[in-house]
């Protein structure tokens, strides 16, 4: 049956299938075979009719030979067919992929428990497969012996031809598969041609592009230049100026570090510990090379040392550079060819070794070997043998040390130092039979004898050991003395009969005799001892104090006398600092009369003419500063008798009298002194008020009548006259005397004094009258003044007070005090404006005085303004940052809580400032911390111990915080103190009424007064 | 009783059980079916294999028919029982000095039961290598 088939581009097919029984799937199959479409891709259409059974016949469809047929594409849709899940087991099924290398799949390892079998992992990655195959066959016939024969190899045959595809094709990252698709065609000049053509054709192109495309880059340039400008370019404007820049400023251009992240993150540094060999070879170059070293010169003696590793790095750098120098001195030695190494030094050096590491063994090998041959050649040399021992010592092997030192001394018997060594070395029970024989052999060496003394036990052997060493060296010092040290005080004086006769020039054992004697024999020793040392100074002074010790205090200075010019004759230089050392020590062994001897004798030895007095004056300062006072009361003795006239030295003996010795002395000194210097005001006015101390007031009337008489004018001796009569309460004498004074043409004191007198009594008109006149003639004495003001305001006259003020500051305007009164006076009558003005034209007189400044924040303070007190708190404070008493004021005026801080701030910049100190005191107080407190107003007071505020805080605190007798001890300190100053204080201590006050009375007042305070 | 157990029959078969198995443990027998040794063993394999297949799935391998593992796993002994957990070989000290298999017929059911247990639960946690729970060393076997 012939048929036509058209196809898809058009065209018609002719087909001839066999007639009848033709199918529809053979005539699809005749089409793929001519068309290559697969018959599942394209239907066939007979008219409007799909043949869509593929068994069926054509017939059935109607078709007929010589029909025209259409091929249709099939066209995709419909749902996608249901995904069937792979069945989890069909490996058990299925063939395996060709070519599979088991295990290659998974990854496997295998493993190798019996290296016999042969190489366990088959290696799965091996790059050529076919060596794979092989392993494989190879293992194949492993098997065959139990399995299924010979299968296994036609197997891999077959499965090679199925592999398909070229081992060897190369494969191109870009073209695929396919660049080998011409490779094997040959180039010809066809080729040739034909690549000219493209590349004239590209060369073309390109310069027809050429234009646009260069410009197209340059703009693209300009445009990524202008977002992205250049470093230069941003500058250059700037770059453009440098040339203006001076060259001060170019210098002054700081370096740019280098800032980048990368270098400011730290770099990973590594420590590495440096080994401890590196420490144990630097110590023990160390220790070689200071052979010399004293510390480990004592060999023997102490436990070696640096057993353990000691990581000192100084000893380490010092150890260096001691072997270096050790070097430099071996390397000088061979260029100059004489050694400077001392070889007996070495020798010695070397015994002084030690074993601190293995590494020592050998040189104590070459230090033996030296050793050796120093004992071989020179065997009479006993450092040698010493030194040997001592190695086999530190080497730890003492019976060898034995032996040497036992060799040595056979060789050097003579040597008392092979003795000892020999002694040292030898155990305890053999020591005294070593000494024995040493003994024998040096019979007069007192080292050995001494050494067997101490190996005796008590002390009877003791001595019998030493007794038998006098009888070979009677003149040894050392055994005496060793002897007379063991025996009894009868036995000892005996010996040391026998003993100055057999050395008579020790002068330390006729002491020791003389001593032990009694008074008469010990003169007669000391005789003895004299005329065998005629130039030893102990002896007479031994021989003075004897003497003294006997009650002939006349012999003494006698004695002495003798004493200096025997030894002068004899040739000794007397030596005056000595010779008073010696008179301190007589003075503090109880001998003050050979003390007294021994000044007066010796004083004025070696002094220049013109300096006596100074020197004298200075030894005595001296004495007493380390407590010898009757030495410096002979020293000012011995001056006055020298300078009778000269009122310093009168001066100083009665401070000392006044200090460490007895009233009736001081004045004993006080009288003689005004006998002979009958001019001193001050000796006489000492006398006086030693007396009045004591309550001897008509005596010291007396003394002080005597001086008048000596010194009719002195205003000093009127004054003092006054003030006896003033104070012992009788005005009407005390006015009289000023009165003479006064006519006598006294001072602006007289005034003063005489003006203080009348207010006691309270006879104001006199007082004036006094004060006016006095003023007339001291116009510039600002207390006169002041007094003058106090009286008018006292009076109730503030005018003429504020006049008398006026006037008085126009006169001085210096005068702090005058300041203060007047603005008192203008606070008091109300005027806080004109209090102001008068404490800032003040301020402006004098500048940077604290006390104007604190009285201008005072009066704010009390007129309420606290904020301007505070103000002017802080300009005080900048005018005078250094003053104590303003910054203890600021402290007060601060609020609680930043009272601390204030404190802390004023103790920086004044912290010795008493009155700060005392500021801070309060603050403990307040805090109740007892002792703080204490100790602080302690300070205070020390610091200046003349304000009398802080002893009145001081005592108060006490009589809150402790018992009596510490208020009784404040109040005995305050009134040695005799405190004048302070604000508070003076307010009482100058108070008419309380004019005749002692100080404790003022003192307890001052406390009663401010009881009423909240604090002090 | 060989018959009752799926075979393995290539060296893929062999791959694909082991990597087949997500939460299992891989029980494979290497050996012969004829042998003795073997025979003893599966006797056991199939006793057991439907108690623990919970958490362990059996194969037996005839080492003729697929030779591939014979160097990669020593396997020169009759029969030879390995372990595998998600395609990891997982060792099991005996006590005989060889912690790769089993290289005897393990004749008590309990014993292998508690040995594969055993193997399940270290390989779930990460374990290379588990203690059995009885020694078998020689000293033990006879």
């Amino acid at each position: 049956m012939h048929l036509f088939v058209r196809n898809f581009a058009g065209r018609t097919l002719s087909l001839s299938l066999p007639e009848g029984g033709a199918t529809v799937g053979a005539l699809k199959e005749s089409v793929e075979a001519r068309e290559g479409i697969p018959a599942r891709h394209f239907g066939v259409l007979y008219g409007n009719k799909e043949l869509t059974e593929g068994d069926s016949l054509l017939e059935s469809y109607g078709v007929s030979g010589g029909a025209t047929l259409h091929l249709t594409g099939k066209l995709l849709g419909g749902m996608q067919a249901p995904v069937v899940p792979k069945p989890r087991l069909d490996f058990l099924n299925s063939r395996p992929p060709a070519n599979y290398v088991a295990g290659l799949g998974r990854g496997a390892t295998g493993f190798t428990t019996r290296s016999d079998i042969g190489p366990a992992r088959a290696a799965p990655d091996l790059p050529d497969r076919t060596a794979t195959t092989i392993g494989g066959a190879a293992a194949a016939p492993a098997g065959a012996g139990r399995g299924r024969g010979k299968g296994g190899e036609a197997e891999e045959e077959e499965e090679a031809e199925e592999k398909g595809y070229d081992e060897n094709q190369k494969f191109d990252e870009f073209e695929g598969n396919d660049v080998g698709l011409f490779a094997s065609g040959e180039y010809d000049e066809d080729d040739k041609e034909a690549d000219a053509v493209w590349e004239d054709i590209d060369k073309r192109m390109d310069s027809r592009r050429k234009d646009r495309r260069e410009a197209r880059l340059k703009k693209e340039i300009e445009k990524y230049r202008a977002s992205n400008p250049k470093i230069t370019e941003q500058f250059a404007d700037l770059k453009r100026k440098l040339v203006t820049l001076s060259a001060t400023e170019w210098e002054s251009i700081p370096e740019i570090g280098d800032y980048s992240l990368r270098n400011k993150k730290k770099r990973f540094e590594s420590f590495v510990p440096p080994p401890d060999t590196l420490f144990e070879r630097a110590k023990q170059e160390h220790e070689h090379a200071t052979a010399l070293d004293p510390r480990s010169r004592a060999a023997g003696v102490d436990t070696p040392y640096g057993q353990t590793p000691v990581t000192d790095l100084t000893a380490v750098g010092e150890g260096r550079g001691t072997v270096l120098s050790l070097k430099l001195d071996r390397l000088s030695d061979s260029v100059s060819g004489l050694t400077v190494v001392d070889p007996k030094g070495y020798l010695t050096d070397l015994k002084s070794m030690k074993i601190n590491s293995d590494a020592e063994i050998s040189d104590i090998k070459k230090a033996r070997l030296l050793l050796k041959s120093v004992i071989q050649t020179n065997p009479k040399h006993a450092p040698g043998w010493i030194a040997a021992a001592r190695l086999e010592e530190v080497a730890g092997k003492i019976q060898a040390a034995r032996n040497f030192i036992q060799q040595g001394c056979e060789e050097c018997p003579q040597n008392e130092d092979v003795w000892l060594e020999a002694c040292r070395l030898a155990t305890p029970k053999n020591a005294k039979a070593v000494l024995a024989q040493g003994v024998k052999a040096i019979p007069n060496s007192v080292k050995l004898w001494m050494q067997a003394s101490k190996l005796e036990g008590d002390d009877i052997s003791k001595s019998r050991v030493l007794r038998k060493a006098l009888e070979h060296i009677p003149d040894s010092v050392r055994i005496w003395k060793a002897v007379v040290e063991l025996a009894k005080e009868d036995d000892a004086r005996i010996l040391l009969s026998r003993a100055v006769e057999c050395c008579p020039l020790h002068v330390e054992l006729w002491l020791a005799l003389a001593r032990l004697e009694t008074y008469d024999n010990a003169k007669r020793v000391l005789n003895k001892a004299r005329e065998m040392l005629p130039t030893e100074t102990s002896i007479w002074i031994t021989a003075a104090k004897l003497e003294e010790a006997n009650k002939n205090t006349v012999t003494v200075a006698r004695i002495i006398d003798r004493a200096i010019r025997s030894l002068q004759r004899d040739g000794v230089s007397i030596d005056r600092e000595a010779w008073m050392k010696e008179a301190e020590s007589a003075e503090r062994a109880g001998s003050v009369a050979t003390c007294q001897a021994i000044i007066n004798s010796t004083i004025g030895i070696g002094v220049e003419e013109e300096d006596r007095k100074r020197t004298w004056v200075a030894d005595a300062d001296e004495c007493k500063k380390r407590g010898s006072v009757e030495t410096a009361r002979a020293i000012y003795a011995h001056a006055l008798a020298a300078f009778p006239g000269k009122k310093s030295v009168w001066l100083r003996a009665a401070q000392l009298e006044k200090s460490h010795g007895t009233r009736e002395s001081l004045d004993a000194m006080l009288k003689k002194a005004v006998g002979y210097c009958p001019q001193a005001e001050v000796l006489w006015l000492m006398g006086a008020k030693e007396k009045w101390l004591a309550g001897d007031v008509p005596s010291a009337r007396a003394i002080l009548q005597e001086a008048y008489a000596a010194i009719p004018n002195s205003e000093e001796i009127w004054l003092a006259a006054f003030k006896l009569e003033f104070e012992n309460h009788e005005p009407e004498r005390a006015r009289m005397l000023l009165a003479k004074a006064r006519e006598r043409g006294g001072t602006e004191r007289v005034w003063m004094k005489s003006a203080i007198v009348e207010r006691e009594i309270g006879n104001v008109d006199k007082e004036r009258e006094l004060l006016e006149e006095g003023l007339e003639k001291f116009p510039q004495f600002h207390k006169l003044w002041l007094m003058l003001g106090q009286l008018k305001d006292r009076i109730g006259q503030p005018e003429a007070a504020r006049e008398t003020y006026d006037k008085a500051l126009r006169n001085c305007p210096h005068s702090t005090p005058l300041w203060l009164s007047a603005a008192a006076l203008e606070e008091k009558v109300g005027g806080l404006s004109k209090a102001r003005a008068v404490l800032t034209k003040a301020r402006l007189k004098n500048p940077h005085n604290p006390e104007l400044w604190l009285a201008a924040i005072r009066v704010e303070a009390h007129a309420g303004n606290k904020k301007e007190s505070e103000s002017l708190m802080a300009k005080a404070l900048q005018d005078c940052p250094s003053s104590g008493r303003l910054w203890a004021e600021a402290i007060d005026m601060a609020p609680r809580p930043q009272r601390k801080s204030k404190s802390v701030d004023a103790l920086k910049r004044c912290d010795q400032d008493p009155f700060v100190i005392a500021a801070v005191a309060k603050l403990f107080w307040q805090d109740r911390k007892v002792d703080k407190a204490r100790s602080w107003l302690n300070r205070a007071v020390t610091l200046s111990p003349d304000i009398g505020d802080f002893w009145a805080q001081l005592y108060k605190f006490e009589l809150q915080h402790s018992g009596e007798d510490v208020q009784q001890e404040v109040i005995q300190r305050c009134a040695a103190a005799e405190p004048r100053h302070g604000e508070r204080w003076t307010k009482v201590s100058k108070a008419v009424e309380n004019a005749h006050f002692s100080t404790e009375q003022i003192l307890k007042k001052l406390v009663l007064a401010a009881k009423d305070e909240e604090t002090m | 009783m060989s018959y009752l157990l799926p075979h393995l029959h290539s060296g893929w078969a062999v791959d694909q059980a082991i990597l087949a198995e997500e939460e299992r443990a891989v029980v494979i027998r290497f050996g012969h079916d004829w042998d003795e040794t073997c025979m003893q063993m599966d006797e056991v394999l199939a006793s057991v294999a439907e108690t623990i297949k919970n958490f362990a799935v059996i194969y037996l391998v005839d080492i003729s028919e697929v030779p591939d593992f014979n160097t990669m796993y020593e396997l020169y002994d009759p029969c030879t029982i390995m372990f595998f957990f998600r395609n990891k070989h997982i060792m099991i000290d005996l006590g005989t000095g060889n912690n790769n298999k089993i290289n005897w017929a393990l004749k008590d059911k309990q014993e292998f039961i508690d040995i594969v247990e055993t193997v399940y639960r270290g390989a779930r946690k990460g374990r290379g290598l588990v203690v059995s729970p009885k020694d078998y060393s020689t000293k033990y076997r006879y």
